[in-house]
């Protein structure tokens, strides 16, 4: 994306269905969010929905956001370093891609791949780190582990490339039209995301004036000139939380894991709950009622 | 009358000794959704370690919490004194001021000091496919204790020589460990039946502790590999009855620490019971 152009351009607001004109079949998507938290899930429902194929994902810390792109057919091939539902227990269409479909992976450990994003951020072909020496993550991907000798000490490193994804998707609190985006809660390293990809759309629970963002510019994580595409998506990050607005949606959370358990009952799940707009979505899910409980645990917590 | 509980399970008795291995002044890390870590570092936290500095997610010296399941990450995150994203808390936590003790579960462990969260079988097509390291390869090489846990104690968990490699201890003995600058520390594995360690190179995992009502011969029969066994084998220390009192009524009041020790089919439904309670706790 051109520059120049991202800075002139001060009202990035699209509908949804506008990720199209950002992600292409075939394109290098960096995914936002870490473990059950502030993944981007109402753009990956989209690209479900609007047919994008043959992906290359990029995760750190991968949880639904992967193993319903996985489950849709929308990857050709994934990057990550963790994949897990947590206490749901493991992938279904993550495990079932790997083990019996073959899908192609490259099990990168986590501090490798963040800093291979950081290296296309600061704009060096590669980082050096004291990395992971004697895991057989090294041994299979030779191609990205690379041993260095410091040139100062001598000392033996791990160099891992620049990671540079075509494009970065991501969910945070707020954002004004020109992409001034606040984050608030576990945002993983959505910012080296930004920083790294040619390509970033932010969806947002909700678009607010930048004067709203200037009363408070201690909680804007990526600014105006790596945003291309500011996108309003109330509970966008559903079923993984959005803290402090709502936490991760356990029910949902359940009935996904036995709807993604075959991959019959897992098509039901994409034409019951995906197929159809978000705004239908939100009413599936169990409506206002529902959100606001989700809502209300994220706020009534006990400190000790 | 003895300080010590006699009404404890065995998750309460590993979360305590979990708890235990927590020294006042560490820096802490919670990540991964792990209730039996969080409730350890709670608890140490408010009763022999009140000075230890964790970060919740992206909050930065978060207070304790009362765990919960619904929301859990929002009371793990909430009253920090900062919000730093994970490449902050990486960049300065596992490659700078370094972490002292993070407690793993792995698919498989082994006596090298080798864990693998990542297949069973072939790499290009497992017969499991596992969730991957995260950031345990660091975790297990860096951070200044390795400790590893596991709830089901058994020559499937503790083999010989794990599948896959995804994390190593890589230098073990204090003196290889500093001289490749890497903080000295053991490895411990603390298990359902015993707390497991090993600090050289060449000398197998010794048995440090049985649980109260373990024989050693129940540790070395579920043990895939050597151990050695010391002439005279201590108990592990029971938990007190206040460490019990406060993980009943004030930090887990809904036995979240329990989950880890639960077989696959038994976890959806516990968590479904503890959610209800939970949400009839919210009030209206």
């Amino acid at each position: 994306m051109n520059r120049r152009d991202r800075v002139i351009n001060q009202n990035k607001v699209a509908p949804l269905s506008d990720i199209t004109r950002l992600i292409k079949d075939g394109d290098t998507v960096a995914i936002g969010g870490a473990w059950l938290s502030s993944h981007p899930m109402a753009i990956i429902r989209q690209i479900i929905r609007s047919g994008i194929k043959h992906l290359y994902a990029l995760t750190i810390l991968g949880s639904v956001d992967i193993d319903i792109l996985v489950g849709a057919g929308c990857l050709d091939r994934l990057m990550f370093s963790f994949v897990s539902m947590e206490a749901y227990g493991l992938p279904p269409n993550f495990r079932r891609a790997i083990e019996k479909e073959g899908l192609k992976y490259d099990e990168i450990t986590g501090l490798a791949i963040i800093l291979g994003f950081e290296a296309a951020g600061r704009g060096v072909p590669f980082l050096p780190y004291r990395g992971p020496f004697g895991s057989d993550c090294v041994k299979e991907r030779p191609e990205f582990y690379k041993t260095i000798k410091c040139p100062f000490t001598g000392e033996e490193m791990i160099a891992v490339p620049a990671i540079k994804p075509d494009v970065a998707i991501i969910h945070a609190q707020r954002a004004d039209p020109a992409g001034n985006t606040q984050i608030e809660g576990t945002g993983g390293s959505d910012l080296e995301l930004a920083k790294a990809a040619d390509k970033v759309i932010v969806s947002v629970e909700e678009i607010v004036p930048t004067d709203v963002i200037r009363q408070n510019p201690y909680k804007t994580k990526i600014p105006r000139f790596y945003v291309d595409m500011v996108i309003e998506a109330p509970f966008g990050a559903h079923p993984t939380s959005s803290i402090p607005s709502y936490v991760g949606d356990p029910w949902h959370m359940m009935k996904y894991m036995e709807m993604a358990a075959s991959p019959e009952s897992f098509k039901d799940y994409l034409s019951e709950y995906v197929m159809g707009s978000e705004a239908e979505y939100l009413e599936k899910i169990g409506g206002p009622k529902h959100l606001d409980v989700l809502r209300k645990l994220a706020r009534e917590v006990k400190l000790l | 009358m003895s300080d010590y509980a006699e009404d404890y399970s065995t998750a309460e008795l590993v979360c305590v000794a979990v708890a235990r291995e927590v020294e006042d002044g560490d820096v802490l890390i919670l990540g991964s959704f792990t209730p039996l870590a969080f409730v350890s570092y709670v608890l140490a936290k408010v009763t022999h370690a009140p000075n230890i500095m964790y970060m919740a997610y992206s909050s930065v010296d978060a207070r304790p919490f009362r765990l919960t399941f619904g929301s859990y990450e929002a009371a793990a995150t909430a009253g920090g004194v900062a919000r730093w994203n994970m490449t902050e808390c990486i960049n300065s936590l596992y490659l700078g001021i370094g972490v002292d003790v993070e407690p793993i579960s792995s698919i498989q462990a082994d006596q090298y000091g080798n864990i693998n969260i990542s297949v069973v079988g072939d790499y290009a097509k497992p017969v499991l496919r596992g969730p991957g390291g995260a950031g345990a390869p660091e975790v297990v090489k860096m951070h200044r204790k390795m400790l590893g846990y596991f709830p089901n104690h058994s020559r499937r968990t503790l083999v010989p020589r794990v599948d896959f490699i995804t994390g190593t201890r890589w230098k073990i003995s204090n003196e290889e460990r500093i001289k490749a600058g890497l903080r000295p520390g053991p490895i411990k594995f603390i298990t359902n039946l015993a707390v497991l360690r090993k600090d050289e190179e060449e000398k197998p995992f010794r048995i440090e502790s049985v649980h109260p009502g373990v024989s050693v011969e129940d540790v070395v029969n579920n043990t895939g590999f050597e151990l050695a066994v010391p002439d005279d084998v201590p108990e592990t220390e029971k938990p007190s009855k206040e460490q019990i009192r406060l993980l009943r009524e004030v930090i887990d009041p809904y036995g979240m620490v329990a989950f880890d020790f639960k077989s696959g089919k038994e976890r959806l439904p516990y968590l479904r019971d503890i959610l209800d309670r939970e949400v009839k706790a919210l009030g209206s």
